[in-house]
Order: structure tokens, then C-alpha cells, then sequence
């Protein structure tokens, strides 16, 4: 089954995600960044994003997607809830995304996450699917 | 697996050059704190940063040390102008996150009957919190661009304070060689929002109580009395600073390659110092300061404001005035003596406090009779340190002492010691009030989530690298 966890650690926070299929595996990390900034809260929208990003490798591709989503965010106040993915390869995602842009005064956070980090990266697959590790500086 | 670990003395150990390792580790701790430290590879970080080229001496921790990406927070390492590298992950994504502590004319005890309004004040005057900004505050892109290159004397110069609290800021406020050309277009962007803003996490506002005064001298060379009211902000350069490191950790990741660096980990990425992207990088890295000097100085003028409409008094009457203002992120080009040469150096402090000695040029001159004010954060529920630099700092540490408490339990973990109670009032009951914008911070951020700073800056005065001159209570905290 898709799902994601929180990964304990002294000073930030980690991400595992896993999923059947690499696609899913970076939908549900972008889930798990949301509630990690915003807790359980839902989120609708209906207007709709593209992100398109180039990484090294998967884990760098990992990395700068979900730069990609905090900063609309943080910027744009923009949450993503819905993501389609077109296409993923080790070294380009094109996405759409459907989501809410939020009135800065309203955004209601539950913590602010200052950067996605290289540390402990790993995006992997096995006979049961993919896994991803990434931690974020809180 | 625990790092091979020396006992030198009572607070100082030595990590024993092995491997890759260029020069020995150097840490200062007590056996406690050692032994919590092997559990979380922040000794593996030191022994990582000693296998950078041109590192000069040991690579050093200070007794706050924790587990960071790339340099441990709390980590302090030199490199030479010639064979040396510059880090992002030495500098950390809080470019300038820093601690800038004002006095006050105002005895505590005044303060504490108009606690609450003035906690209210203070928490809608200054943006706390994601998404939160001053609405009188708009920046246009050459705006930012001056505030990169100018850092606190922007401020100044729009009304934002005095030209007095610009002497007692480290480097004047303004970090040389900003260049906005270096900065991205996303950094310009995400800071543009959040300049004069307070953050979130561990970055705080607080209305203090002078509770101990352990150096008289040092202390009254500082306007600091007993019962006096102070105040201390911490925080840096934001998402500009965040967005800076992450652009520069990409072009190191390159350039480590291009130029043949060894990394035992990928966050070490680095550039060297004479290199186009190792110049680069700092240029932007000052960019980064320069911005949180300006963020602290438009906090400042804010807090004045709040102090003024609350009490009804005037600046005269508050003298709300800077005592001194201290990067503890940060990578500086300084002149240190090696083997008895003086020779500049670059400087990487993450998670450390300059803490230049008396009589040095780099004091300002009102207090370059005690050293160099260092001003060390702890948890919301306890206290903070003012201390002054010292000789051995200079000579032992590059003149470099530690920063903070440092965490020791994660955020869920503290979560769950925080089941139960309730927060607000236990500090209510120490004479505490507290306003906070994340709803996950308070329980986040309880005392019990950070060593007792008391044992930190112990360590630090036993070691002789930083002298306590007085401990500082909360009255009121603001946290994002």
C-alpha cells in the first residue's frame, strides 16, 4: 500500500515514503511534506499547477521536487493537494498539480520547514516496491 | 559505531586523525556530554569536516554540539586562502541565524504588571509564523538589493533605529563583499515576503529579567544591572538565507566534482576558496548576513515601537539600546595566528559565536577592555548567558565559542513529554507568559527538548574559552 511515516531525529525531521510504483512514491512524499507542515488538515482547490524539474538522479530529482512545492508555499501560498504526474524519468519530472492558494494571514502552519536536505538521501526499489528517505531542516 | 574519542583534560577531548582525516578533532565536553554524542554521529560530522583540504588546526565542537547536515551544529573549522575550501554545509541554510541582545532603562519589576499587553503587543507588531508579514513593510526589488549590500545600516537609514546600534553589531551589520548579482531570482523572491520577520522553530522573542550578575566589572562595562529588563532576538536571514544555501549546495555538488574534493558526505559539498564558485558562494553568503543584519535591526525598531505604545513612554525613557548583535552561522575571512604566524584565514562558525578577546580591534571600543560580548540563547523555560570573549578562545578556537542549548530530544519525542501538561500554565506559574504562532511550537519547543544551557556555557568557562558575565530569565516569549 502507498503510505508515508515521519522518521524521529534530534534536531529535524525525515520522510520514508513507499509505494508500488515510482510515481506514487513521490506523490506520497509530497503528502507527507504537507502534513508536515500543516498537520492532518485537508486542503481542496481547484487550480491547477505545472512543475517540471531536472535532477542527477532520483534522489536529487526527490529533492528538488519538493523544493519545488515548499516554495509555492512559502511563496506563493500556494498548497498542492492533488498531483498528477505525466512524467518521471531518473532525471526529469513533469507534473500538474491542483491545490488552494491561501491568504497569507490564514495560513494556520504547524511548523515551517526551511529546506529539503542530501542528508541520508535514498530512493530505492525491491520486489515490493519503492522506498524513499529524505530529511528536512526544520 | 562510537568514534575513537581521547580525554584531554577535564572539558576538552581529542578525536585522534585517522582514515581520510587531514588534522585531529578537537571537542569540548564533559564525559556526559560524550557519551549522548556517540549515540547521534555528530562526533562522525567532526571527524567528516577533518578530511576537508586546507583545514588549519583541529576541526572543533563546541560543548552545544549536534548532529547537523553536513558540519555538526556546533562545529568550527579554519581553511587556508590558498589550499582550502568554502562550505555551504559549514555555514548551514540559516545563513547569519543569529542573537542580538538589548538593555533597558526599565527595572523588570516594572514590567511584569503589563506582562501580558505587552506579550500581545510585541506578538502583532513583530511577524511571527509562516505566511506572516508587516503590511507597512513592501519591498521593491532594488530595495532588497540595498538591504543585501547594506544590511542593518538599510534599516538605519529608513528610520529603523539609530546610527548608534550599528557600532555594536558584529561587522558593523554589514558583511563586505555582498554581491545581488550571485543571489537567485527565487532567493530575491522568498525574502522580499519575509524580511523583518521572526521565523519559527527554535527562533524566539524574549523579555528577560537580568536574574544573576557573575562579573561585575564586565557587566557594568555592558549597562547591565540586577532586575533589569532586557531583551533578546533570535533569528536570521530566512527563506533569503534557506534559498541561498540550497541554489550553493547544488553548485558545490558540481564544483566538489569538478575540482576532484573527496566527500564522506554529499552535504559537505564544497568549493575551493579561490575558485569562481567558492568566490561566488561567499559573495552570495554575505548577501545572506547582510539580510539578517537587516531583519534583526527592523525586529528591533519593532520591539521599541511595541514598548513605547504599551508603557506610553518615549525612547529616552525606555533606552531600549543594542548591546551587541553576533552571527552564529556564518563563514568570515579573520587573521588568526598559526604557529605563531599571523594568517588570514576563513572561518567557518555553524552553530558558534565569534568570541574575540579584550583588546581586540574587532571589539568594539566601549567594551574592548572586557572582549567581545557573546550572547548564548537557552530554552524559553530557563535562561540565557551573556559572556564575553577570552585569550584561550583566540588561541585554542579561532576565536569561536559555543551558540545555544542545543536539542536533545526530537520534536515527536518532546511531543510526547509534553502530553498532558499543560505548557502555557507551567510557565505561567514560573513567572513566564508565552505567544506563539506554529501549533505544533510549544509543545515542540518545551525546556525539557534542550540541554541546560548552564552546563554548555560550564564547560565553556571551565575550558576558558568564553567568561560568563551574567544569566538573563524569560518574561515573555514570542515564538513563531
Amino acid at each position: 500500500m502507498d503510505t508515508y511515516r515521519f522518521l524521529e531525529h534530534t534536531a529535524d525531521m525525515g520522510i520514508e515514503a513507499t509505494a508500488a510504483s515510482l510515481e506514487g512514491l513521490f506523490v506520497q512524499a509530497a503528502r507527507a511534506l504537507n502534513e508536515m507542515i500543516f498537520g492532518q488538515e485537508l486542503f481542496g482547490g481547484s487550480e491547477s499547477l505545472q512543475i517540471d524539474v531536472s535532477g542527477e538522479d532520483l534522489g536529487d530529482l526527490l529533492v528538488r521536487w519538493l523544493t519545488e512545492l515548499l516554495y509555492l508555499i512559502e511563496t506563493d501560498y500556494f498548497v498542492a493537494s492533488r498531483f498528477m504526474i505525466d512524467t518521471l524519468t531518473p532525471y526529469r519530472l513533469q507534473a500538474r498539480v491542483a491545490g488552494e492558494r491561501l491568504h497569507p494571514d490564514n495560513m494556520h502552519a504547524v511548523r515551517e520547514v526551511k529546506a529539503i536536505t542530501y542528508h541520508r538521501l535514498d530512493v530505492t526499489s525491491s520486489s515490493r516496491g519503492w522506498r524513499a528517505q529524505v530529511y528536512v531542516d526544520l | 559505531m562510537s568514534v575513537p574519542i581521547q580525554r584531554i583534560d577535564a572539558c576538552r577531548w581529542r578525536i585522534p586523525k585517522e582514515g581520510a582525516m587531514r588534522t585531529e578533532g578537537l571537542v569540548f565536553a564533559t564525559k556526559e556530554m560524550i557519551a549522548f554524542l556517540q549515540k547521534e554521529q555528530a562526533l562522525e560530522q567532526v571527524r567528516n569536516v577533518a578530511t576537508l583540504p586546507g583545514i588549519v588546526g583541529p576541526s572543533i565542537a563546541m560543548p552545544d554540539i549536534h548532529w547537523g547536515y553536513g558540519f555538526p551544529i556546533g562545529g568550527v573549522a579554519a581553511f587556508d586562502p590558498d589550499e582550502g575550501v568554502v562550505s555551504p554545509g559549514g555555514v548551514g541554510y540559516d545563513i547569519n541565524c543569529g542573537v542580538r541582545l538589548l538593555r533597558s532603562a526599565l527595572p523588570i519589576e516594572e514590567i511584569r504588571p503589563i506582562a501580558k499587553r505587552l506579550a500581545d503587543t510585541l506578538f502583532r507588531n513583530v511577524p511571527s509564523g509562516i505566511g506572516s508579514c508587516r503590511k507597512d513593510l513592501k519591498l521593491l526589488v532594488q530595495q532588497e538589493r540595498n538591504v543585501l549590500v547594506q544590511g542593518a545600516r538599510w534599516a538605519v537609514d529608513h528610520g529603523f533605529g539609530t546610527k548608534e546600534d550599528l557600532l555594536h553589531i558584529e561587522e558593523g551589520g554589514a558583511l563586505s563583499g555582498a554581491d545581488p548579482e550571485l543571489v537567485s531570482d527565487r532567493a530575491m523572491e522568498r525574502g522580499r515576503a519575509q524580511l523583518g520577520t521572526l521565523g519559527s522553530g527554535n527562533h524566539f522573542l524574549e523579555v528577560q529579567e537580568v536574574e544573576e550578575i557573575q562579573d561585575p566589572q564586565a557587566a557594568e562595562s555592558l549597562g547591565l544591572f540586577k532586575g533589569q529588563m532586557t531583551v533578546t532576538i533570535h533569528t536570521g536571514s530566512r527563506g533569503f538565507g534557506y534559498q541561498v544555501c540550497d541554489d550553493y549546495l547544488h553548485i558545490m555538488q558540481k564544483a566538489s566534482r569538478k575540482y576532484g574534493i573527496d566527500l564522506p558526505d554529499r552535504q559537505l559539498c564544497c568549493a575551493p576558496l579561490g575558485s569562481p564558485e567558492g568566490q561566488q558562494y561567499l559573495a552570495a553568503m554575505a548577501c545572506a548576513a547582510n539580510f539578517a543584519f537587516a531583519n534583526r535591526q527592523l525586529i528591533t525598531a519593532w520591539v521599541r515601537e511595541s514598548f513605547e505604545q504599551v508603557t506610553g513612554r518615549g525612547p529616552e525613557d525606555l533606552r531600549l539600546s543594542v548591546i551587541y548583535d553576533v552571527c552564529h552561522n556564518i563563514a568570515k575571512w579573520e587573521r588568526h595566528l598559526v604557529d605563531g604566524q599571523e594568517k588570514r584565514l576563513c572561518i567557518h562558525r555553524k552553530g558558534a559565536t565569534r568570541a574575540f578577546p579584550p583588546g581586540h580591534p574587532e571589539t568594539p571600543e566601549l567594551y574592548r577592555h572586557i572582549g567581545q560580548p557573546v550572547l548564548i540563547p537557552g530554552d524559553m523555560g530557563r535562561y540565557s548567558y551573556v559572556l564575553v570573549g577570552t585569550e584561550k578562545a583566540y588561541h585554542q578556537t579561532f576565536g569561536s565559542t559555543c551558540h545555544g542549548a542545543g536539542r536533545v530530544l526530537s520534536r515527536h519525542a518532546a511531543k510526547r513529554v509534553a502530553r498532558g501538561h499543560n505548557i502555557e500554565a507551567e510557565l505561567a506559574a514560573k513567572g513566564i507568559t508565552i505567544r506563539a504562532a506554529g501549533r505544533a511550537t510549544i509543545a515542540e519547543e518545551i525546556p525539557e527538548a534542550y540541554k541546560d544551557v548552564m552546563e554548555v556555557v560550564g564547560v565553556v568557562q571551565q575550558a576558558g574559552i568564553g567568561r560568563i558575565v551574567a544569566r538573563l530569565k524569560p518574561v515573555i516569549v514570542i515564538k513563531g
